[in-house]
């Protein structure tokens, strides 16, 4: 008998900890139970645990900042907006079936007319064929990956409804993101010799395919191309090789928590330390300065985004958010703010037109779909015929005394 | 250059190689007196790293400067570490594992996960799902030979791994105790009519298995400057790898396992590639149960009857 409850107890710690393991559905605002009248609700996926909570909660308080302002200006006449906020990282990582398990939850809201996110492009492409079959918007502030919304590839995401684009973003891509970068590095700091380094995921392998071949084009060379793998902690044997080819840049494409600050802590032990290291906005993050501490100097990344400190009309978002969450913005908060923005205005105009009832999912979409010109605190937008925006800018930062300091930042629109 | 190159690797290859063969004693030990495959005992590692980081936490360091002051402080850490973490080891063994000792083999080893997950949750729970730095205050001077770079946390795990073996091997072949654990390891009933307390010597080497995970938590700290709390599993894998390799119930061979997977995930990163490194050591851990189930230097013990 003794034994048998014993036994009991240890199976129901399994359990225990098979559930705490699972991720840990934080939500920001809102509960189920209003959902009835008058509310409305914008949902966001966003890895908000782990290494990538460094970018993800930054950008979600974006989005809640969108709605309280939405709520304030009495955007959706008559109704309460409310952010219901998902985490999709799972074991401090962002995770492409919780994101889908996310979108799943959203669907299942009637409430819920929009999402904004996500933020990795793995996840993204894990969401858009969700997304496109149930018909619900997704716009992304921070997917760079270009095959989720151009080429055939693309096509392949949207197979139940080949015509219908339901995803959007309101960030650029990698096709634009990866040659700035290595433009930054050839002929800005006149670097020559790169060794090149990716986490294998959509995003880093893209951004990495991108940034190699614009630096050829400038005349550099391509010591080397190596994947690193989910999980791992020993870069040792790979930066001794790295290092043995003469390198004066290591690229990696990925993210901080996929291993970008590991990597760039480790160069110090195998002689890479005084080598620079350059990134995507996957490493621009705080998280990335914590990983690589002291050896995080001379590094540098780009951003898919505006830096909101160089754009007048971002003043007050920006002011509103250092008093609301008492810190600076994050590399994609106010892409966050733009995204959710977009759903409202999306959701009032819509509203408008079809004599102040609350429109539905595909109402919404249509509205988006229609190209209009979007006023934002990122500058003028509109989507194109895929859904990508016609805001092309790079920003460009740097780490100096162990802080990521902005150098420059570049319009790319033709 | 090439040997330069190679040397370096293998200097690469020791260091992580000593990590993995203080885990992979844990394992072997284990197996030796229980024949249990303790799945958790990768977690129990990297609950070393955190237990180190939490006592240097306490220690006010900005009073400390002088090397010999950081070396005890380091000795003294590690003792801590090991003590913690060997007591964890008895609480496992005394709270999940000492009730199934008779029963069917798969039982401890589902409890074996259960606990692993369990360990992994509070883990997480305690200093959440991202890297946590690990404040690396022993000096690191870079000594070069030939060419070859070594670093003194490099040649903290090597001496620190070889310190612990050296003392493990006597423990095991020239002290009473020693000699209680391999009697039980042979045969239990036979060891308890002779007047071992089995029990005990089954605590002991948990704790003395455990104690050594801890104190390669606190090197493996000190040599990479963060941890992750999932970072005990791939490595308790590589370490489990090992003991199979080196004859798993056989402490020599996990120390010669551990030395020998480390330094072939190096040349495989140097010679073949870094994607590799895993699929090179697990294919060994297939090869070996296959064709040398009793790896490398086989099980010590004398053939059961």
């Amino acid at each position: 008998m003794k034994n048998h409850r014993a036994a009991i107890v240890a199976l129901s710690f399994c359990l225990l900890a098979a559930c705490s393991n699972a991720p840990n559905g934080q939500t920001g605002s809102s509960g189920g139970a209003q959902s009835g009248n008058n509310v409305i609700k914008i949902g966001a996926d966003l890895p908000l645990s782990g290494g990538d909570a460094s970018d993800g909660i930054p950008t979600a308080n974006g989005v809640k900042l969108a709605i309280i302002d939405a709520n304030k200006q009495h955007m959706i006449p008559g109704y309460t907006l409310q952010a219901n906020i998902l985490d999709d990282a799972v074991n401090g990582v962002h995770s492409p079936s919780q994101g889908v398990k996310n979108i799943q939850s959203f669907a299942s809201d009637n409430a819920v007319l929009g999402v904004v996110g996500p933020f990795n492009s793995n996840v993204a492409k894990a969401e858009i064929p969700l997304s496109n079959s149930l018909g619900i918007a997704l716009i992304s502030p921070a997917n760079t990956n270009p095959d989720l919304t151009k080429g055939s590839l693309a096509q392949e995401l949207r197979t139940t409804n080949p015509n219908a684009i339901t995803y959007f973003r309101v960030c650029t891509t990698d096709d634009i993101q990866g040659p700035a970068g290595a433009d930054y590095a050839a002929q800005v700091i006149n670097l020559r010799r790169a060794y090149v380094l990716d986490d294998n995921e959509t995003y880093g392998r893209g951004v990495a395919d991108q940034w190699a071949a614009e630096f050829q084009k400038d005349g550099g060379t391509i010591l080397g191309h190596d994947h690193i793998t989910k999980g791992q902690q020993d870069f040792h044997a790979l930066l001794t090789r790295a290092a043995s080819q003469n390198p004066d840049v290591v690229f990696y494409g990925g993210t901080t928590s996929t291993g970008g600050g590991l990597v760039r802590k480790q160069m110090a032990d195998t002689g890479l330390g005084a080598i620079r290291y350059f990134g995507a906005d996957g490493i621009r993050n705080d998280q990335f300065l914590t990983d690589a501490g002291a050896a995080a100097n001379n590094s540098y990344a780009t951003v898919a985004s505006v830096n909101a400190d160089k754009i007048p009309a971002a003043r007050a978002f920006l002011k509103e958010y250092q008093a609301q969450f008492g810190q600076a913005v994050g590399s994609y908060s106010a892409a966050g703010y733009v995204a959710a923005m977009t759903i409202i205005d999306a959701i009032a105009t819509a509203m408008k037109s079809n004599g102040g009832k609350v429109p539905s999912r595909s109402d919404v979409l249509a509205q988006l779909r229609q190209g209009l010109v979007h006023k934002s605190i990122i500058g003028d937008f509109s989507f194109d015929a895929n859904g990508d925006t016609t805001n092309k800018v790079i920003s460009t930062y740097g780490v100096q005394n162990g802080q990521w300091v902005f150098l420059l930042q570049k319009n790319y629109a033709k | 250059m090439a040997e330069h190159q190679f040397f370096q690797q293998l200097i690469n290859g020791i260091a992580l190689g000593g990590v993995y063969a203080l885990v992979a004693l844990g394992y072997t030990m284990v197996y030796g007196i229980i024949e249990l495959i303790n799945f958790a005992h990768g977690d129990v590692y990297t609950l070393g790293t955190f237990f180190s980081l939490s006592i240097i936490a306490l220690i006010p360091m900005s009073k400390f400067t002088a090397g010999y002051e950081l070396w005890l402080i380091a000795f003294i850490v590690i003792v801590l570490a090991a003590l913690l973490c060997g007591i964890v080891g008895v609480l496992i063994e005394r709270l999940a594992y000492r009730r199934l000792r008779n029963a069917p083999r798969l039982a401890p080893l589902i409890t074996a996960i259960g606990v692993s997950l369990i360990l992994e949750n509070v883990m997480q729970l305690w200093k959440g799902p991202s890297e946590v730095s690990f404040p690396q205050f022993l000096p690191d001077r870079i000594h070069t030979f030939g060419g070859i770079e070594i670093h003194d946390h490099a040649l903290l795990v090597v001496f620190v791994s070889i310190a612990c073996m050296v003392a493990l091997n006597i423990l095991v072949f020239r002290t009473k105790l020693g000699t209680a654990m391999r009697a039980t390891a042979q045969d239990r009933d036979a060891a308890q009519l002779m007047g071992i307390n089995i029990n005990s010597t089954i605590a002991w080497t948990f704790f003395i298995g455990a104690a050594l995970a801890g104190v390669a938590g606190f090197t493996s700290g000190m040599y990479y400057g963060t941890t992750f709390f999932l970072n005990g599993y791939q490595a308790g894998l590589k370490a489990f790898t090992a003991a199979v390799l080196g004859g798993i119930g056989n402490v020599t061979g996990a120390m010669l396992g551990g030395f020998l997977i480390g330094i072939v995930e190096a040349m495989t990163s140097q010679y073949i590639s870094d994607q590799w490194t895993s699929v090179v050591v697990f294919s060994i851990l297939i090869l070996i149960l296959v064709f040398r189930p009793s790896g490398l230097l086989g099980e010590q013990l004398p053939e059961k009857v």
